[in-house]
């Protein structure tokens, strides 16, 4: 049939190691540059904006590490899960228990080891990451809503711990998150001073750079991942259990180990949520914010890391926007509707939209977008249908095309 | 009984499969009573049987998907009745699908490399970090992958997603797959349904081709009478649930039960299904040639 004969010798062979991929990689060089460009305007952007946009692009870094964490899960693995606002106040509880000085504050009197917040922030992705590996075993026996209902539970039971766990927590009036800090650079208004072309740097300026170095390194790793081994290991068990375990995929493991990622991934997003907030509450991590990380992810598109961050930056930084511009836009604050509930109501006018027009999320939109400008001159992906094989594009160091030699 | 035309160089390491009394039932139904048969190393080996034989059920025995009342599986020191799925896959056990279950958003090449998936390490850490183990991996299996698609006419397909490929690329592409586990023993279900004759004919020589090159043993389950009797070294018959033949292909044919599971008993005969077993005997004369 082929040219090739197949032989049993599974090493390396040389000949398919150069092949390039058909078409598309000519255009290679646009990529890394926009990326770069990108990068350069993130990085010299405290120089020229304000401190609301700042502190709207650390919540939008953190929302970005947890709802990535939970497309893994949720759109990748097919696992629904509505614990995530749980594990994010494993993550957020740990961090200022850890890092935060022991104290009085009112009535209560507040437990704290005092160590350095680098350490309170490894604490809190580690204890995140352990509670969903307690919870994986049911998690690996359960399917569908099943899952997201007992998930759930954990939501409610996270709710009442923080709310009577008072020497910890802080109780019902929640306590405040230590500034972090770095080998003595302080992430906070001072200490040191610090001033670059003339602009003070100070807390929201520090914590920008901080959201994008790790919002960043969040995102390449989730982009590996999807990309190898464990990723395709992920979406075949998604698309078929029964495929995936016949292919060589200990589904009951994967499943598990996936939940350890995920909930890590929300153990960080806590604990700059706590960052952001400068503070924790139990109500800041009730049943509402599992909800609003699903909306990240179904706006976004569910399964895609690009789509995790565009549905995050959405989801957390619109409300902020409203609460700001209230008195520019009609029908919100003053004598109309405040500013998170206006916000709330477009999420669900958004969602019903992306379900009926674009299932594939912002994330298949801007797919979308970038396809019509590679279109003129750029990657051919159909072949005339009826044309043989043997004439398609002449690309450098392609092999002899396969024809039937029989 | 030894391969029509062709003598093949077994590859040492393939055991023979040994099916005992094996019996699987699903609350009062009982899908498979009793059936046995051998697969000798280096052979093909078909079950062939009406709609609701137990094919496919036999199938998700030899794989771990179902479990056996009774009864046992054995390849070589391996019991496959007591193993999980993926461990299976891991002495050497691969299977394609009947209904296509390839992720249909991945491109040829994901799909294929998830084949390779208990012959590389890399885990969470190792991807998520590109660690050199991780990169080299790839980068090795995916020299071997692109052999494979190139076999079977896959090569140009490489980096198309799955869903847009033609039912008979996609047929292909779970072959592909099940060949990329570098199997000792491959379980082909229905490879050729609702393929033209053409996409049949290579199917069928890609079949021969992968026993030949390889030496592995082949269990093929299929409707398509002729490419049966062309390519089997061995038939298992099997109706309701029970072994009701076992023997070369020609054997099977002139066997008076599979005639009338085949063809039903007294006047009910449908003159297609008749028309095919009559057609099975002749077909056989067309055995693909083996390629240079």
């Amino acid at each position: 049939m082929s040219e090739s004969t197949l032989t049993e010798a599974p090493g390396a062979h040389p000949s398919g190691v150069g092949r390039p991929a058909p078409a598309g990689r000519r255009r290679s060089w646009l990529r890394p540059l926009l990326l770069v460009l990108g990068l350069v305007v993130m990085l010299a952007l405290p120089l020229y904006v304000e401190e609301f946009w700042l502190r709207t692009g650390f919540a939008a870094a953190g929302a970005i590490v947890g709802a990535i964490g939970l497309n893994l899960l949720v759109g990748t693995s097919g696992q629904l899960s509505l614990a995530h606002a749980f594990f994010l106040a494993v993550g957020a509880v740990s961090y200022v228990y850890v890092s935060g000085e022991p104290g009085g504050l009112g009535v209560a009197e507040l437990g704290g080891l005092g160590l350095p917040p680098i350490i309170g922030m490894i604490v809190g992705v580690l204890l995140a990451g352990l509670a969903g590996l307690l919870f994986s075993p049911l998690a690996a026996r359960l399917r569908g809503i099943y899952l997201g209902v007992a998930s759930l539970a954990l939501v409610f039971i996270g709710v009442h711990v923080l709310n009577s766990w008072t020497e910890v927590t802080g109780g019902f009036n929640g306590r405040s998150a230590p500034e972090f800090s770095l080998f003595g650079f302080t992430f906070g208004n001072r200490d040191p001073e610090l001033y670059v072309l003339e602009v003070p740097f100070r807390e929201a300026e520090r914590l920008w750079y901080l959201g994008l170095v790790l919002a960043l390194a969040a995102y390449l790793f989730a982009r590996n991942i999807l990309r190898s081994r464990p990723g395709r290991a992920l979406q075949t068990l998604r698309d078929s259990e029964v495929a995936a375990s016949v292919m060589g995929v200990n589904v009951q493991g994967y499943k598990a180990r996936i939940f350890l990622v995920s909930s890590m991934y929300a153990g960080l997003a806590g604990v700059m949520y706590a960052l952001s907030i400068g503070s924790i509450a139990p109500e800041s991590f009730g049943l509402e914010l599992s909800i609003l990380y699903l909306a990240m992810i179904v706006l976004g598109g569910l399964g895609s890391v690009n789509g995790a961050v565009l549905g995050a930056i959405f989801v957390s930084a619109l409300p902020l926007v409203f609460q700001r511009y209230a008195d520019l836009i009609p029908f919100v604050g003053g004598g109309g509707l405040a500013a998170g509930e206006a916000a709330r109501f477009l999420f669900g006018a958004a969602i019903v939209l992306v379900i009926l027009f674009e299932p594939a999320g912002l994330a298949g939109i801007a797919n979308r977008i970038a396809g019509r400008f590679r279109r003129p001159g750029g990657r051919v992906t159909e072949h005339p249908p009826d044309t043989p094989t043997r004439t398609s594009e002449p690309s450098p160091s392609d092999p002899p095309a396969q024809g039937s030699t029989t | 009984m030894s391969a029509p035309g062709a003598a093949i160089d077994v590859r040492s390491d393939v055991p023979p499969v040994q099916v005992e009394d094996v019996t699987v039932r699903f609350g009062a139904i009982t899908a498979l009573s009793g059936v046995s048969f051998t697969v000798e190393p280096g052979t093909i080996h078909a079950i062939i049987g009406p709609n609701g034989a137990g094919k496919s059920t036999m199938f998700n025995v030899l794989s771990g998907v179902y479990k056996a009342a009774e009864g046992q599986v054995r390849f070589g020191e391996h019991r496959l009745d007591r193993m999980r799925p993926y461990k299976i896959a891991g002495i050497g056990v691969a299977r394609a699908f009947q209904n296509i279950a390839l992720s249909a958003g991945q491109s040829v090449a994901e799909n294929l490399m998830l084949g390779r998936h208990h012959l590389t390490k890399a885990g969470f850490i190792a991807a998520g970090l590109r660690l050199p183990l991780a990169t080299r991996e790839g980068k090795l299996h995916g020299a071997r992958v692109a052999e494979i698609a190139d076999f079977l006419e896959l090569g140009e397909k490489l980096h198309t997603p799955v869903g847009v490929l033609s039912y008979g690329d996609q047929k292909r592409v779970e072959v592909a797959r099940a060949l990329c586990t570098e199997p000792r023993l491959l379980l082909l279900d229905e490879p050729v349904a609702g393929m033209n004759a053409e996409e049949t004919h290579r199917m069928a020589e890609a079949i021969l081709e992968i026993r030949a090159g390889l030496g592995i043993s082949v269990i093929l389950v299929e409707h398509d009478m002729g490419m049966v009797m062309s390519l089997a070294d061995r038939v298992t018959v099997l109706d309701f649930g029970r072994r009701i033949a076992d023997g070369t292909p020609a054997e099977v044919q002139r066997d008076p039960e599979v005639i009338r599971a085949y063809l039903g008993s007294g006047d009910e005969i449908d003159p297609s299904e008749a028309a095919e077993a009559a057609a099975a005997g002749a077909s056989s004369s067309e055995t693909p040639g083996m390629p240079s």
